[in-house]
């Protein structure tokens, strides 16, 4: 009598737990707000030609961007718009002429069909690169080369497929790089495997194969990054872009190590090589580049200082005087809030 | 006399608004949330089924049990901690915790602690996830920079484990019932009367 009672007992406690679980998660708005203040060491606005802080010795702006996502049971949204330079015509396709008509970041519908599996359709921050436009997902408030050659959004259809906390899958289907519509069809496929080797340590194999910039090509990634200690932090970014019919392309590697000094106050270094491909007997550009960083953080503020130096021995900077410099440099100031 | 008054007034509200809730420390100086309830005739076996079975059913997608005795259960958990923006908000973290339950004859204990902390992020794709794998203790004392923003993270995290401990207490005082098949609805036929 005992046994049957505590087997109706536990029946009876699954089926009155199973019908508290919730499935609805509230309204989530996010976003964040940044400025800086930049100067070029030979005065020139735009000397180093990587995305975003393109202004020199002025006070700028970065961008507005607010974000909304909800989940009613296995189905959700995220919707982010954006505004400013860094969120507008340097970040986005601008469909308009003169700019700022979508101002759209991310839009797109997720469906989870089940705890592992899940599908997800729109327009997407991309998944290849270790950087991202928003200035809260970058340790750096300058961007790597990389960065700025590579997608900044894939429009498409991807599914994923999680087998563990350690191992995920993703494939799906996209326009060309960074455009809302395609004008080719739906004609690059892409993938992602995402390991988790050992706790605190994350790597992403992507690759995207189809119409991007510059023609239809494929990039291979590889993103990285492992919390080695509580206070020490290393990333890795190394890419390959080749364009068909020997079109170009480009390749690649970013280190970024971070150390926690203090608390809320983190000291990091960017150190980059990357080179495009020639072009028959047109020599692609070599750069090295070193940036070092702090992130000063109180709440949802960040303060970025930074100074950066870059190399080319193909001379593609310039000097105050206007002619052309192997060396550029530049020394910034940033605030980033995120709420 | 009126302004003596207003005075007194005005420092017994200022004291009243200081004061909220926080958590207890234990003999090791870390964090606790801890309770004993008397549960009057609910026999030990009865206490434990409902224990074992808030674990592994009622918050089975957050916690993970992970021993089981005669007389206690134990566990790790998380729980998400929210940043309010007006009506809305978003995740802003994580707090990971160990959870125990002793049980006798009419009478069970169970505590909280162990918390650490991981903060949230948003990820290019508007999702907030985890930034670190490394948990903060949350007795650490934080420095000047993010004072306020770890008293924010300290006073959510007592309100959710606060609100889970109420949730357990629930759980465990009610007995529970089978619940009754669905009745077929009935169908009337004008045919025939």
């Amino acid at each position: 009598m005992k046994k049957i009672l505590t087997a109706i007992f536990a029946m009876a406690s699954a089926s009155c737990a199973l019908a508290q679980e919730t499935t609805t998660s509230p309204l989530e708005i996010s976003g964040s707000v940044d400025t800086y203040f930049k100067y070029d060491f030979a005065k020139k606005p735009n000397n180093i030609t990587t995305s975003f802080a393109s202004d020199h010795n002025s006070v700028s702006l970065g961008m507005i961007d607010i974000a909304l996502k909800k989940k009613t049971g296995k189905a959700s949204f995220v919707g982010e718009l954006s505004f400013g330079p860094r969120g507008q015509s340097q970040s986005i396709p601008d469909a308009a002429a003169g700019g700022s008509s979508f101002n759209i970041q991310n839009l797109y519908v997720n469906y989870d069909f089940t705890d592992q599996f899940s599908m997800t359709a729109g327009y997407m921050g991309t998944f290849i690169g270790y950087e991202v436009i928003s200035p809260v997902g970058n340790f750096n408030y300058s961007t790597s080369y990389l960065f700025t050659n590579g997608p900044f959004q894939n429009a498409g259809i991807k599914a994923t497929y999680k087998f563990s906390d350690k191992v995920s899958l993703m494939a799906g289907v996209f326009n060309d790089w960074n455009l809302y519509s395609a004008t080719r069809g739906v004609s690059a496929v892409g993938g992602q495997l995402m390991v988790a080797p050992v706790e605190g340590w994350t790597a992403y194999l992507n690759v995207l194969s189809g119409a991007g910039a510059g023609g239809y090509g494929t990039i291979e990634d590889l993103t990285t990054s492992y919390q080695i200690t509580e206070k020490f932090k290393l990333g890795l970014n190394a890419a390959n872009y080749d364009i068909d019919n020997d079109g170009g392309g480009y390749a690649g590697a970013a280190l970024y190590p971070q150390y926690a000094v203090a608390d809320g106050v983190v000291l990091g270094l960017r150190g980059e090589y990357f080179k495009y491909k020639n072009v028959g007997p047109v020599q692609g550009l070599k750069y090295t580049a070193v940036t070092f960083t702090a992130n000063i953080k109180s709440g949802g503020l960040t303060f970025i200082p930074e100074v950066r130096l870059d190399h080319s021995g193909d001379k593609p900077f310039f000097k105050e005087s206007g002619a052309a410099a192997p060396n550029a440099g530049q020394f910034s100031l940033a605030a980033v809030y995120a709420f | 006399m009126k302004y003596i008054l207003f005075i007194v007034l005005a420092t017994f509200s200022i004291r009243l608004a200081a004061q909220q809730k926080q958590f207890s420390k234990d003999d090791s100086g870390k964090f606790i949330y801890y309770q004993v309830v008397d549960s009057q005739t609910v026999t030990k076996d009865t206490l434990l089924q409902r224990a074992k079975a808030f674990v592994n059913v009622l918050y089975k997608k957050t916690m993970h049990q992970e021993s089981v005795s005669d007389s206690s259960v134990s566990a790790k958990g998380t729980t998400v901690i929210d940043k309010t923006i007006l009506v809305a908000g978003h995740p802003s973290g994580e707090v990971s915790y160990q959870f125990v339950c002793q049980v006798r004859n009419g009478k069970y204990r169970f505590w909280l602690t162990d918390f650490t902390f991981i903060p949230y992020q948003r990820d290019r794709y508007g999702n907030f996830v985890a930034t670190t794998q490394i948990g903060t203790p949350l007795e650490r004392t934080p420095g000047k920079l993010s004072a306020g923003a770890w008293k924010d993270i300290l006073n959510s995290t007592y309100v959710k484990i606060e609100k889970l401990g109420t949730e357990f207490k629930k759980f465990m005082a009610t007995s529970r019932v089978v619940v009754p098949a669905k009745k077929k609805s009935e169908t009337i036929s004008t045919k025939q009367w």
